[in-house]
């Protein structure tokens, strides 16, 4: 039997039928900077500061929980008390991408989820300096967009 | 006068510049095939970014060749280092000279049709009918000589030459014990390959391919059903004449860099590359033509697949080659390299004296009931 599996190259017809087999299946490259990959759901890249779809005002409150929470501080949040409503008003918003963990903390216990982490990965800049983004570049974000509070659960 | 110029002269040579320039370009493409091919059985793409899927690839690599510098290494034997790589390429492409590609009468309408566009010729239609009608002139060859099969086993081994030469005259480590191995390995595949042919031969009764096809079709087979063992043998040691994977020990990348054309670069590499493929497609013609019916369809003489004729010969052929040439990339993707030893082993222990055998009960068996 052994013999005869030898003399009719049993073993490589099977590697043969193998690898035909793999010819013709789906191919697993992705052709990354022309096909974006596909990513998880709860995948957590660049942030963004959403502003309320109606109005177009920040949803940020400046109650700076997230600047608390950072594990790398590397969230900064300046507020000024509005004279008149008594109320917070942001004035500035720094978030240092290049020591950002992605941990996704502030986005956790942002009260009314103004700050995000959204899919966009593709972070890398020329200097460090510009991977530290501000107010104006963290709120134009991406094209993916998600509101309300029930988002998280 | 102008018939016999015709006839001798014009014809013969625009065939030869169809066929080397068909060739050339079948070899650039049979590179983009092999890397597509070997990229989808590794679950890869392969070249997809110069022109549609890669398709003007061949191209890119070629002008690359061209363009990089053409390094002699300052201890090499210059003269031989530089034309090792001709004496490697010139073969390869020789062995077409007696590649019938289609039947004797294939240019028959097209001369007919041709040669009438030509007034300044002076042709009269008896002419161009001689013309046409004559096999030099119409045939799907560039000639037919009746000792075809020993002239391409003879021109091929020239080649080997080239990888020897090209080892040797680099003074250099790895190429030298890549000549070493590829002539070990070519002396004793071409002899089992030669006694593989023979029993085509003894069946076949001629040395002309055109000849050897054409009894295909008066015996009403493909002589792959007559001598299977003499395929299987002739597939294996073509692989090993051509240094194809499993068999391609000298080149070995692993083991040996890039064994005999390690020092080589640009242009002399290039031509090392392209007589490797010329090599690869002409063993898969010289197979199509003794073993799987040259230009035949499958059953030339039944008339139930009569329907298949509109098929032309040439496209009957070539389709053979391709399936010859997909199976060597296919092996490429699946094997693993042979141990030398191995490949000695199977050389002359199993190899050789099936061959032999084969020889023997083929005449054996001519002898006594035919």
């Amino acid at each position: 039997m052994d013999f005869l599996k030898r003399i009719f190259f049993v073993d490589i017809l099977k590697g043969l039928a193998l690898t035909f087999r793999y010819t013709y299946r789906k191919v697993y490259t992705e052709q990354y900077p022309l096909e974006k990959p596909k990513l998880a759901g709860r995948y957590r890249g660049a942030p963004r500061l959403n502003n309320d779809p109606v109005t177009g005002e920040t949803l940020c409150i400046a109650c700076d929980l997230c600047a608390e929470i950072c594990p790398e501080d590397l969230i900064v949040v300046g507020s000024q008390r509005d004279p008149e409503s008594r109320k917070k008003v942001l004035t500035h918003y720094t978030f240092d991408t290049s020591r950002c963990l992605f941990c996704g903390l502030c986005q956790e216990v942002c009260p009314t989820n103004a700050i995000e982490l959204t899919q966009d990965f593709e972070l890398a800049a020329y200097d460090r300096r510009s991977m530290v983004w501000d107010r104006k570049q963290l709120e134009k974000g991406w094209d993916r967009i998600h509101f309300g509070k029930d988002y998280h659960k | 006068m102008i018939e016999i110029l015709l006839i001798y002269a014009i014809i013969p040579l625009i065939k030869i510049a169809v066929v080397v320039l068909f060739l050339s370009g079948a070899i650039a493409y049979l590179t983009l095939l092999e890397r597509k091919l070997i990229a989808h059985i590794q679950v890869r793409l392969g070249p997809m970014r110069v022109g549609w899927h890669g398709l003007l690839q061949p191209i890119a690599d070629g002008l690359k060749f061209l363009l990089k510098e053409d390094i002699v290494p300052a201890k090499a034997d210059a003269f031989i280092f530089t034309i090792a790589p001709a004496i490697s390429l010139l073969p390869a492409f020789l062995v077409f000279a007696v590649v019938p590609f289609g039947p004797p009468d294939m240019l028959k309408d097209f001369l007919s049709w041709i040669l009438g566009w030509f007034p300044f010729l002076n042709l009269d239609p008896e002419t161009i009918a001689r013309i046409a009608e004559n096999p030099i002139a119409s045939g799907g060859y560039v000639t037919d000589i009746n000792i075809a099969v020993l002239f391409v086993l003879s021109v091929s081994s020239v080649g080997i030459l080239g990888i020897i030469l090209g080892g040797w005259a680099s003074n250099s480590k790895f190429p030298l014990l890549g000549a070493l191995r590829s002539s070990a390995q070519m002396v004793s595949y071409e002899v089992a390959l030669g006694f593989a042919i023979i029993g085509v031969l003894l069946v076949a009764g001629s040395l002309s391919l055109v000849e050897i096809v054409q009894n295909q079709q008066q015996e009403h087979i493909w002589y792959v059903f007559v001598q299977p063992v003499a395929f299987v043998l002739f597939f294996i040691c073509g692989l090993a004449e051509t240094n194809r994977l499993p068999f391609d020990l000298p080149e070995a990348e692993t083991e040996l860099v890039g064994g005999f054309h390690t020092e080589y670069s640009g242009f002399r590499f290039s031509l090392f590359f392209l007589a490797e493929y010329a090599n690869m497609i002409a063993v898969s013609a010289i197979g199509v033509i003794l073993f799987w019916g040259g230009w035949l369809r499958p059953f030339p003489n039944s008339d139930w697949l009569s329907f298949l004729d509109f098929i032309p010969g040439v496209l009957w052929f070539l389709g053979k080659v391709f399936m010859f040439l997909y199976v060597f990339i296919w092996l490429r993707g699946t094997l693993p390299r042979f141990r030398f030893d191995q490949l000695m082993q199977y050389g002359w222990k199993i190899f050789l004296p099936v061959a032999l055998g084969n020889v023997v009960v083929t005449a054996g068996v001519l002898l006594a009931f035919l």
